[in-house]
Formats: C-alpha cells, structure tokens, sequence
C-alpha cells in the first residue's frame, strides 16, 4: 500500500476493484465503513455481486480479465472530460516529457508497441525513451501540446477505449460503466480524494501488473498519489506478507528490494554500476543512487567479518541467477516435473493446492528425492503421494515434516500492508514439538554448516563465512536459542567502526562503534556500518543511550486527525506513514487539499510538518527536489518504460479467453507472456468443451489453501465445502440446482463443487453473445477434512501461465465447464 | 360386639391412597414448578430431581387412576330421584337443619368429584405426557401446557374441597378411608341405600 | 412490566454495517467454548442453517431483489433478542431463565429440567437444547459485561454493526444518524437487542409484530393466578365453613 489501512477513512470515494475486501480483508472495510458513514462513496467492480458490493453505493459488472479495457475507458473519459489534475499533471508527472519520435505504439502497430521481437516474444524497449536535451535532461512541454509528449501519446492511445468498445469488451452495462467514470474521475479535484483498493483480483492475470499500471496512470491524472485518502493499495491478505515482500520473499529481489545479482555482474563494483540509476536532472533526489550503501550494508550484515573491502564485502558469496534467468514458481514446478531439482523445502506453504494448475505440481513433486514440509499440520503437499491419482509405491520420494509452531507461539514482528512493522509478543507456548520457524533454520544452519565443514563440499564459502551472531552460543559454537531482538537489531544495523564527518574540521563522530545506526541516510559504502534492510533501518535505534525497538511502540495519538498514529509501532520508510507524501503539497509546500493536510512547509523554521516527508528538501517551487525520490526523473511515471508489455497498458484477452478476437487489436493475448508448451501445461480458449469463464477467489473463512483453516472446526463448519457460484440463467441451462454437487473441470483437471445458484452472478452481454462466468473458492483440499467432504481445490482447474512481469500465474480468468456429478 | 361392615376393599384403600398420594405430591411439585418455589424444589433435592419426580409421579398417578374406574366409574355414573334432592339440600352442608335424603354408598358430590378427577387427571396426564415426551411439537407442546394448567385449576379447587370433607367436615371419614370398614349401625345411618341393597336393612 | 430494568443495557445490530464476516460467529464460539459442527454447503453462505446448540448467533445471509442492481444481499445478525416481556422466561416452570442486572436474559443450567416449553414460548425461535437438554442460547456475554468487557461478538466486529451499551442511548445516536426504524424499540415492550434500519426491517427478514403466543399469555395472566387464589380461596372457604356451618353431626340427623 502506498498509504495505510486507517487512511481508508480519508477517501471519498474508494473503488475496490481486483479485491473483495468485506470478505478478504475486513479490517480494511472498517475504514472504509468510516469513509462511508462520512458520506464517501464505495464503487465495487467485480464479475460476481460480491460482499463487498453488497455494501456498495455503485456496483459495476465487468468479465474477468477486462480491467485494463474498463481502466483504458476512464483514463480516456477523465481526458476526454478534462477532469484531470492539470497542475499535479504537470508538475508531479512524465506528462510533459517528451518521448522518442521513433517510438509506436498500438494504435499504430495494430496492438503492439515498437521493437517488438516475435521469436523471442519480447521487446527492445530502445524506442520507448525520452528525447534529452545537451545536459542529457529530458525535454519537456509544460503545456502538453507537443504531439510526442506523453500526455498526447496518452490521449491517443485511450482515444481508442471509447465506452461502446468498453462495454462490447467487458460486458459491463454501459450505464454503470459511465456512473463509476463520473463518479472516480470526480476525485481530479484538489479537494477531493480518490483511492484504489486491489488484491490478487488484478495481480493474478497475464495481465497483472499492467492492470494495476493503468491504475496508477489514472491516480496520477487524478492527482491522488502521495495524498491522504489516495493512493494504490495492494490490500495484503497474510498479516505479514508485505514483510516477506520486503525481505526478498521473491526470486529477483534481495531484501530491500535490490535486485538479485545475476552471473554477469561479476563483481560488486558492476553490480552497483549496472543497478544504480542515474540522472542528470538536478532537482531529483533519486533515492536509488544510494544503491551502494545499502548492498555494502547488508553484505556486512550477511558475512560480518569475513566481508572485507578486499573480497567486495563477499559479494562472490551471494548466489546469483543467470542472465535472463526467471526463478520464478511456475518455473521450479516446470523444472521439478522434468527432474531437475532433488529436494525441496515446502515452507509454510502448500504447493499440491495452492499452485496453479495443482496437478502439475503434485506430479513435480513426484519427481523429488526428498521433500520437506515445515507446517503447522500437514496438508496436501507432505501427503502429496498419497493423493488422488497417485500409486505410492511408485514414489519414491521421502517425505519430512517438521512442525513449526503458529504466530501466537513465538515473538517477532510482522509487516503489515501499510508498510507497519509491529512488534508481537509469545501468547502460549509451542505445541508438543513444534518449533518457531527461526529455531528450526538455525539447526539446520548449525547441521549444513558442520557437514561442510567437515566434508567440504562443492562451494563451502557462502555458508561458513555466514555471521550468526543471534545469541548465546555452546561449546562448539552453536546458537542455542534464537534470539529475535538480535535478528531485529542485525536488520537496523549497526556502526562498525567510529565514523567520523571529515567535512567539518574537527571532523564530528557520527557513529560510534558497536551503536545502533538511526536511520538509513548514514549508511556508508565502505563497510563501515551493516544494516540487514535498509528500508527497515530506523526501526531498533539508540535513544538516550537505550536500545529502543520501534516496533514495539503503542503510542495513541493521532494529532493530525488522519489516522497516521506515528507513535504506533513504525512503519518503512523511517515511520513515514504515506509515501510519496510531498505530493500533496503545491509547489509552495501547501496543502492541495486544506481538508487534509498531510506535509506542510512551514517556510519560517524551514521545515515540513505533518507525516515524516519524503526527504528534507524544500518543496519545489521554492529552490526544492521533486517529490517522487524513488523515480530517476523525480516525477511519477505516466509513460513507464519499465514493464515488460510496453510503456502504456494495453488490452489483451486472457490466455484462456471465451472471445475469437480481441476487439482493441489483432493481437489477442500479451504477446510478452511465456507459454509452457508440455501436454501438462494445456489451455484451451474458445473452445466449445470449455464454455464458460471461470474464475478463482476466497472467502473470508478461509486462509489460502485452507490449511490452518480447515483444521479450525469454527470455520470449516461456515464453509464447509468446494463450491462455484453460477447465475440462475447457467444453472437452468445446465439443470443444476442450487446445493446440488457438481463437477467443473477445465483442460487441465476437474473438481468437485457444490451449486450455488444466485442472483449473483449474471451472464455477460459481449458484443453480441451471452458468455457466463463461474466462480469458486480455492480453499479446499482431499486431506482435510478426513472424509473427503470438503472436495479438492479449485487450482486443479487453473492454468500454469504467467504475468510477463511477475509470472504470476493467472488463475483469475480462464476456462471451464460445468457438469452435473 | 357391634357387627362391621366393609365398606372398601384393602385394594380400594390401597388404590385410593396411592391416587391421593401422588396427587398431592405431583400438585405441590406443580405448584414449585408453576411459581419457582426454590425451597419446595430443594426439599427434592433440586429442580432437576423435582422433574423426576413429578414426571414419574405423573406415571403412577395414571396408573391409579386407571385402575381405580374399576371402583368407582359405574357407581359414577349412577344418578337417582334422591340424588337430585341431595343436590337441593346442598349435601346438608350449608345447613344442618335441612333434610338430606338417604344416600348410597357414594352421594352425588362425591360421584361428580370423582368424574372430575377422572376428567382432569386424563387431561392432565395426556398432557403431561405430552409435555415430557412430544418436546419438538411446537402446536402440541403449548396446547398440552395450556391444558394441563387449566386441569391444574380443577384440580386446585376439586382436591382441598375433597380433603376437607373426607376429614373436618366430616368427622369418621378419614378413620373409614383407612381402614374401610364402618360399624353397621353407623353404616345404616350413613348409606341406608347401599345397605339395604346389601340386605342388611 | 414494560421498561422494568433501569439504564438497560442493550445490542444494537446494525446491518447496514455488517459486511459478512462472520467473525462475530468465531468470537461467540471462542468465548464460550463451543465446538463448530459438521455441517455442508446447502448452496448458501449461510452456515450452520440456524442458530443451534453451540451457534448463539449466526449471520442470515439474505438475498433480495434490487432497483440498482439485480439483487441486494443483506447480512443480518440473528441471535436472542432479550426481550423485555420474554416468553421464554414467562413459560420456565423453574426460573432457570433469569434477568440480568444489565437486562439481559440468560439461563442457569444447574436449575434447568430441559423441558423445552421456552423455545415454545420465544417469539423468535430462539432456544436450542445441548446434549444434556440444556436450554441454550445467547446470554449477552453476561460473564463479560459483569466485568466490565463488551460481549464478544461486539467486541471482535470490525465495522460496528453491532454496538453493545446504554439501550436508550444507542437507540437516540441511530435516530440521528438518519436510521428510520428501530426494531425492537417498542415489540415486547422493547427487546434487548435492538436494529436499526433505513429500509422496512421485513426486507431484512425480521418478524413483523413478535408476540408470545395467546395461549402462553392467556395461562400467565389468568391460569396462573387462578391456580393460586383458587387454592387460597377454596382453603379459605373451607376454614369458613368450618367456622360457621360447622362439621357434620351426627346426632342432630338422628
Ligand atoms: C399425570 C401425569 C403427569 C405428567 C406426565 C406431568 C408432566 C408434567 C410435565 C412434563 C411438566 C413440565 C415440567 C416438568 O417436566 O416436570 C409438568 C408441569 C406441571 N405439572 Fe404436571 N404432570 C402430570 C400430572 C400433574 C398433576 C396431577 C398435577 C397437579 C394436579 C400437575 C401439575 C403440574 C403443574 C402445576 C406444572 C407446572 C406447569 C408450568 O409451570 O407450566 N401435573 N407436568
Ligand atoms: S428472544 Fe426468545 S429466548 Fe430470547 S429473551 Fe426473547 S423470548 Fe427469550
Ligand atoms: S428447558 Fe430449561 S430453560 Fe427452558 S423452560 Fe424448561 S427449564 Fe426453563
Ligand atoms: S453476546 Fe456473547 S453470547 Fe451473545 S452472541 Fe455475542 S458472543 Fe455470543
Ligand atoms: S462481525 Fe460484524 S460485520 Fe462481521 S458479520 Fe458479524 S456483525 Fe457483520
């Protein structure tokens, strides 16, 4: 989230559109309940009247995997009605810059952009750049009107999303599409706030990240970035997902979000090279330029002492991806199916349901040597050879289970949506011999590390050399017990040597050996301080002479009336509540929007009030930087060369789609998307055995595959079972009535369910055919309940293909039919 | 020695005494359940306890009851000239001067009191019943509550009013009642129908 | 009886607010230990079907023709509703069922026979028997709000559709805030829980002029009574006669 979960109740008007957040994420709809009580206005956008809707003061229908189109027509209604920001446009955005002359894009190219490379469904993205002037600055056009400035490239490329198109797309009646146009692009006012709540509605299509792109070009036109009640906000289901996310939970990134070195970058001097980005504009903070700090930080956090100047802080020891490489999920199953790997560690997750297309990841799994399975119970995953379909004494892969115990076993902190780190303490004491996960990897640290001492092994260094200082040690040097605070400390950082300011004579000591550092601006490149997360240094600082953790914080106050609380528990960037923050102000340093003031330059003390601001400088208009500090150019990206698909988002149908065509272009899937090309990796569009659009989601009785759920007697008994909702026009089609148990199947698996029948689904009117939608909850699995009763999951029917970006796998639009069991 | 007659088997006494006996207990029982008479309800050890033994009161009290039509119904129903009289004189209860006609074994109040307990006790017994073991009828459960209340009332009125007479109003009868038997003499005072359809007079 | 209990303390369920969550249903379980139930998907969300022996609330998930859009789908918390004139308590042959000093209706156990005259007598259906033929039902959290805690349910809702506090109070701040219709302001001379409504509390599926029925009411105001003075009277009567008319004697017949 770029804002919060309280700052909700600053909106008015709030679209949740790619989520459900009544039923997935409750605690967000209390504040938008607020907003609404002080008359915002909630917009679901939804194929299916979901709870969320029920509470909506406008609902739209769209068919699954149409966001872009429905987003493409209010980025060109907002244009069309000159609703737009103009001053925010232009001053906090890329849409004066002027781009490339060289550059095409679908409305030219018939659905592509330029540099487009069939073979190898990719693109040169040469052309999708910006014209620099000598100083290499990028050339601007204050008043829009250049034809090749981004602005009119925008205007041109969702001229094309006109709303009977829109509506032949998505399906949405052309009434409802126009009411949540108005009534979003309404927020264009300084005065008035707009903000987006999506969840895996949007992430899980090839699509994904583009749909939410889209967003983001509408938040900037509307100038609802950086200011309270605005904002995009990825509502994050898991209580700590968003710390996982910042820790390098994925492939590509190292924890602090720097990118993970890939085999070309042979030493740290080209790693940093290759990924700091530069600028020529003078008046951009360009955060990212302090690149070097943090990798030297964390290498000295990672290696201690054996990180030196001399062995690039270990960077060798660091594993690398190769060039191009994706390490992404759908790879490692592709690559466990074809043998490839010998053991894997299921960590608190549960691959044989969650996984896409689960048959291929049960198969994957029986190709495995051995198997790990760290969970609280085991699930379909640790019994995988035991399932439907599998002859165990054909498989011989061994199978571990080590119990970790729950969050209300153990102390920690966990990272919330909002960028909150808060501490949480030990409620009840592990179950019989379950562990905290932290206790379970420091033995196996201790065990791997002895075993290559001992036998040496292929390439010792990255583990012997690893600093494990996370508590009391016993004789032979092992770590008794973890000790959290330790770990907590290590990601802060510390001061390793005296540093001193040599700028001012006598040079000031700013750190003291062994100190803990208070906030990432002091972090060096030289090796002189650690820091384990940048973005979390600042959250265990030194105060008075005391250690003091900022996640533990329960302060109440809450002076600005906003819902920042910034005495409660601390949130990254240090305890900056709305990122990008000084977006809210004009170029004075202003309030836009004197109803919530979130920074304010107080010109006489020379100082920003409010939220902790995106960097100390002035605002802009008096000698000050721009306010996006992250972005190079210091404006947020209308043209965002950065994704895979091309600068501005464009419709493609979903891999699986009930449409011959596209009606924007010829080109009717995203042609960047990798396509698994094996007989377990089949999809089948428009095809007559697969009617009907499927698509999968949660509900609020469950978590994720269901696997503590199910276990919880309390929730199983409010949902008991696999079921797919379906219209009452599906149903009578089909014969099916409501409670009756169906089977819904796709080209790649099939599952049981039971019927439920409602208004609440309604077939769609696409162009001129009648397409149906289907919807079930992927929560379920064969092992639990015992009996079988609950059904399997729903990802037995989704398809193995990714987002070209993320390789999110899209199991939010594909294809299905519907028979009686 | 005076001649005794018999004027109630062993079986009768038994009988009636059984019928009396459960009845008071099931109507003090009632009377605890009926206004939450915590300290009638300890005496039998709880209000869980005290259902027992009203439930199972009930179920003897039926039972005696039953058994005792074998006694008294025919007479019951057995009404003469006479009897019509007794009912102008009012028994001679309101009065001692007025003149009660010869009487039978049993005098038309008795005989009615009896059709009431008779009438009531299966009112109340099928409801009762019906209370206890027809739980998830809804219709049933609150028409049997209904009923035996109102069955209750006839009992509330009918039981004390019969008590009273088998005991201080008139003196002998509770004696006879325990042992069934009655000297001749005073039986031919009191029932000289009876007896002389007995022959003894 | 009306208004008996003074500051009455009350619910108000709001479903306008309620988004379905469901946890109010967790929290019940989870404060009194009740176990869930094995139950199926009957093509609805709404699970268990009705409230029962281990469920004293449960979300209706209701589902009504709209104007904006196809369907309204309304979530309405069912649970005991506390009321002032409670059948259930009137019909209890032992007092198991009792108020509270905050005006809620609970039931002590130990002194209930299970014989299921209250569920008869409730207006709402609300009574449901555990294994033990135990009455059961929503006690307000009495344990909890004895010690000065919101009851359960109230206290995990996240969007405030339901309220726990000062009945009077919380019915005035729902009025003002534009919600027309409190039911349960005045039926059985005002009910403990109350609900606050923009549109007709029928769409909602709310019982439209909940009464105790005839015959239990009929018993309470003149069967019982009559079973009382009549004994008194017919002992009274008796102890009169006795004095004034005298027993039976013998000689004077002679
Ligand atoms: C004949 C068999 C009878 C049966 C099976 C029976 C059964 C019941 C039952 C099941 C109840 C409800 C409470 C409980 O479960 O104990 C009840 C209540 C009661 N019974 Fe009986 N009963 C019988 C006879 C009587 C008699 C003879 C009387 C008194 C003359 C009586 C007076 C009452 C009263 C006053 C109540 C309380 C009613 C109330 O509070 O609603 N019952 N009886
Ligand atoms: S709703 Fe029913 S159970 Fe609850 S107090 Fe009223 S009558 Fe009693
Ligand atoms: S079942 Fe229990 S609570 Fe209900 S009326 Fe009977 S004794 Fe009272
Ligand atoms: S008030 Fe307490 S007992 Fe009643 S429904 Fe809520 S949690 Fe359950
Ligand atoms: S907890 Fe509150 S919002 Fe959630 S279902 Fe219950 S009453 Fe509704």
């Amino acid at each position: 989230m770029t804002n919060h979960w309280i700052d909700l109740k600053n909106a008015d008007v709030i679209l949740a559109m790619g989520s459900n957040p009544a039923s997935n994420h409750p605690i967000s709809m209390k504040w938008i309940m607020r907003a609404r009580e002080k008359g915002a206005k909630l917009i679901c956008v939804d194929p299916r009247f979901t709870q969320t809707a029920a509470k909506a003061d406008l609902y739209a229908p769209l068919r699954s995997g149409t966001d872009i189109a429905f987003l493409g027509g209010m980025i060109n209604y907002i244009l069309e009605k000159d609703l737009y920001f103009k001053d925010y446009v232009v001053n906090y955005t890329n849409a004066s810059f002027l781009v490339n002359p060289d550059y095409k894009g679908p409305a030219d190219l018939d659905g592509l952009f330029s540099g487009y490379n069939a073979e190898k469904r990719n693109y040169d993205k040469k052309t999708w750049s910006f014209q620099l002037d000598e100083n290499g600055i990028a050339l601007k056009d204050p008043t829009l009107q250049n034809p090749n400035c981004v602005f009119q490239l925008l205007k041109k490329h969702y001229s094309r999303y006109n709303v009977d198109k829109v509506v032949d797309i998505t399906g949405t009646p052309k009434d409802k599409l126009l009411a949540v146009y108005e009534l979003f692009g309404s927020t264009g006012k300084p005065d008035r706030a707009g903000t987006e709540c999506y969840a895996m509605g949007w992430t899980q299509h090839t699509v994904g990240t583009q749909n939410i792109r889209t967003m983001t070009i509408i938040q900037q036109l509307l100038g609802n970035m950086g200011i309270a009640g605005g904002g995009i906000n990825a509502m994050r289901g898991e209580a700590n997902v968003q710390g996982s996310t910042d820790y390098g939970l994925l492939f590509h990134i190292l924890p602090g979000y720097n990118p993970t070195p890939n085999a070309s970058l042979v030493d740290l001097a080209t790693y940093n090279e290759k990924n700091t980005p530069k600028t020529k504009e003078p008046r951009s903070v360009n955060w990212w330029s302090n690149r070097p700090k943090y990798i030297a930080s964390y290498l000295k956090a990672v290696y201690g002492t054996a990180a030196t100047k001399e062995n690039d802080f270990g960077y060798s020891w660091l594993p690398k991806i190769d060039v191009g490489q994706n390490a992404s999920w759908l790879m490692i199953f592709d690559k466990m199916l074809k043998g490839d790997f010998e053991g894997f560690f299921a960590w608190g997750q549960n691959p044989a349901c969650s996984g896409a297309n689960s048959n291929k990841t049960r198969q994957a799994m029986t190709k495995l040597k051995w198997l790990v399975n760290v969970n609280l119970f085991d699930n379909e995953t640790g019994s995988f050879w035991r399932g439907p379909g599998m002859n165990p004494k054909e498989i011989q892969t061994e199978v571990f289970m080590l119990p970790c115990c729950s969050s209300m076993e153990k102390q920690g902190s966990i990272a919330n949506s909002g960028r909150w780190a808060q501490w949480r303490y030990k409620a009840v004491e592990p179950i019989g011999q379950s562990m905290p996960d932290a206790e379970i990897i420091n033995e196996l640290f201790f065990k791997v590390k002895e075993l290559y001492k001992k036998e040496g092994g292929a390439y010792p260094d990255p583990i012997v050399n690893l600093a494990w200082e996370y508590g009391e040690k016993d004789a032979a040097g092992k770590v008794k017990h973890v000790d959290v605070h330790a770990i907590a400390k290590e990601i802060n950082g510390y001061w390793l040597e005296d540093v001193y300011d040599n700028k001012v004579s006598p040079p000031k000591l700013i750190g003291k050996k062994g100190d803990l550092v208070t906030s990432f601006p002091s972090l060096q490149a030289d090796g002189t301080t650690s820091c384990g997360n940048w973005i979390y240094c600042n959250s265990y600082i030194l105060k008075d002479g005391k250690e003091v953790n900022m996640m533990a914080r329960r302060g109440k106050d809450d002076p600005t009336g906003l819902g920042l609380y910034a005495g409660w528990a601390w949130a990254w960037p240090v305890n900056r509540r709305i990122i990008y923050n000084r977006a809210s102000v004009d170029l004075q340093g202003q309030p836009l929007d004197p109803k919530r003031p979130l920074v304010k330059w107080d010109a006489g003390k020379k100082a920003w009030i409010g939220d902790v601001p995106d960097g100390p400088a002035p605002p802009m208009g008096t000698d000050g930087k721009f306010p996006f500090i992250m972005k190079p150019d210091g404006v947020a990206s209308i043209f965002g060369p950065g994704l895979a698909e091309g600068p501005f988002p464009e419709h493609y149908e979903a891999l699986e789609c009930p449409v011959e065509a596209n009606a924007m272009s010829k080109q009717r899937v995203n042609p960047t998307i990798k396509i698994f090309g094996d007989k377990m990796d089949a999809f089948a569009s428009c095809d007559a055995r697969y009617p009907f659009v499927g698509t999968t989601y949660r509900v609020s009785e469950h978590w994720q595959t269901g696997c503590m759920t199910r276990h919880c007697s309390w929730l199983l008994e409010m949902q008991p079972q696999n079921f797919v909702e379906m219209s009452l026009e599906l149903a009578k089609d089909l014969k099916v009535g409501n409670g009756e148990t169906v089977i819904v199947s796709s080209a790649r698996g099939e599952v049981k369910a039971v019927a439920v029948v409602s208004e609440r689904f309604k077939p769609f009117k696409i162009a001129s055919s009648t397409v149906h939608q289907v919807g079930l909850p992927w929560h379920f699995g064969w092992q639990f309940p015992e009996d079988g009763s609950g059904y399997d999951s729903a990802n037995l029917l989704t398809p193995n293909v990714g987002d070209a970006n993320t390789m999110i796998p899209e199991s939010k639009a594909f294809m299905v039919n519907v028979r009686k069991a | 020695m005076a001649e005794i007659v018999r004027k109630s088997s062993v079986d009768e006494i038994l009988n009636h005494w059984i019928l009396a006996g459960s009845c008071i207990l099931l109507m003090i029982t009632g009377f605890a359940f009926l206004f939450h008479m915590e300290a009638v309800a300890s005496v039998f050890g709880g209000f869980n306890t005290m259902k027992e033994v009203h439930n199972w009161g009930g179920v003897v009290f039926t039972l005696s009851m039953l058994y005792s039509m074998r006694h008294y119904l025919k007479d019951a129903f057995e009404y003469d000239a006479d009897d019509a009289q007794w009912f102008k004189v009012a028994g001679g209860y309101l009065s001692h001067k007025v003149k009660v006609p010869p009487m039978g074994k049993y005098n038309p109040g008795q005989k009615l009191y009896y059709l009431a307990v008779v009438g009531a006790g299966i009112a109340i017994a099928l409801s009762g019943f019906a209370i206890w073991f027809m739980k998830d009828n809804g219709t049933i459960m609150l028409l049997a509550h209904l009923v035996h209340n109102v069955a209750f009332c006839i009992f509330v009125l009918a039981v004390p009013v019969h008590i009273y007479l088998g005991t201080l109003a008139n003196p002998g009868t509770f004696k006879l009642m325990v042992s069934g038997t009655l000297p001749l003499e005073e039986a031919k005072r009191r029932y000289p129908k009876w007896m002389k359809a007995a022959g003894k007079m | 009886m009306a208004n008996e209990t003074k500051n009455r303390k009350g619910m108000m369920v709001t479903p306008e607010l309620c988004i379905g969550c469901r946890a109010c249903q967790v929290a019940c379980k989870s404060w009194n230990q009740l176990p869930g139930t094995k139950t199926t998907n009957n093509g609805t969300y709404q699970n268990p079907p009705d409230l029962n022996s281990t469920a004293f609330n449960l979300i209706r998930y209701n589902e009504v023709p709209g104007q904006e859009n196809p369907v309204r789908w309304l979530f309405v918390s069912r649970r005991c509703m506390h009321c002032e004139e409670a059948g259930c308590m009137t019909i209890c042959p032992t007092g198991a069922i009792y108020r509270t000093a905050d005006g809620a209706v609970a039931v002590n156990r130990d002194k209930c026979i299970g014989c299921k005259l209250c569920t008869n007598a409730c207006p709402f259906d609300v009574p449901r028997y555990d294994a033990e033929n135990k009455m059961t039902k929503c006690h307000q959290c009495s344990d909890r709000t004895a010690a000065g805690m919101l009851p359960a349910c109230v206290k995990t809702c996240p969007t405030g559709a339901l309220k726990y506090g000062d009945r009077d109070e919380m019915i005035k701040t729902a009025k003002s805030d534009g919600f027309k219709t409190i039911y349960g302001e005045q039926d059985l001379s005002g009910l403990g829980t109350v609900y606050a409504f923009k549109d007709e509390p029928k769409l909602y599926g709310m019982k439209e002029n909940p009464t105790i029925p005839g015959s239990v009411v009929f018993w309470h105001t003149y069967l019982k009574p009559l079973s009382f003075i009549g004994l008194g009277g017919v002992v009274a009567a008796a102890a009169i006669h006795y004095l004034a008319i005298g027993p039976h004697k013998e000689k004077e017949e002679v």
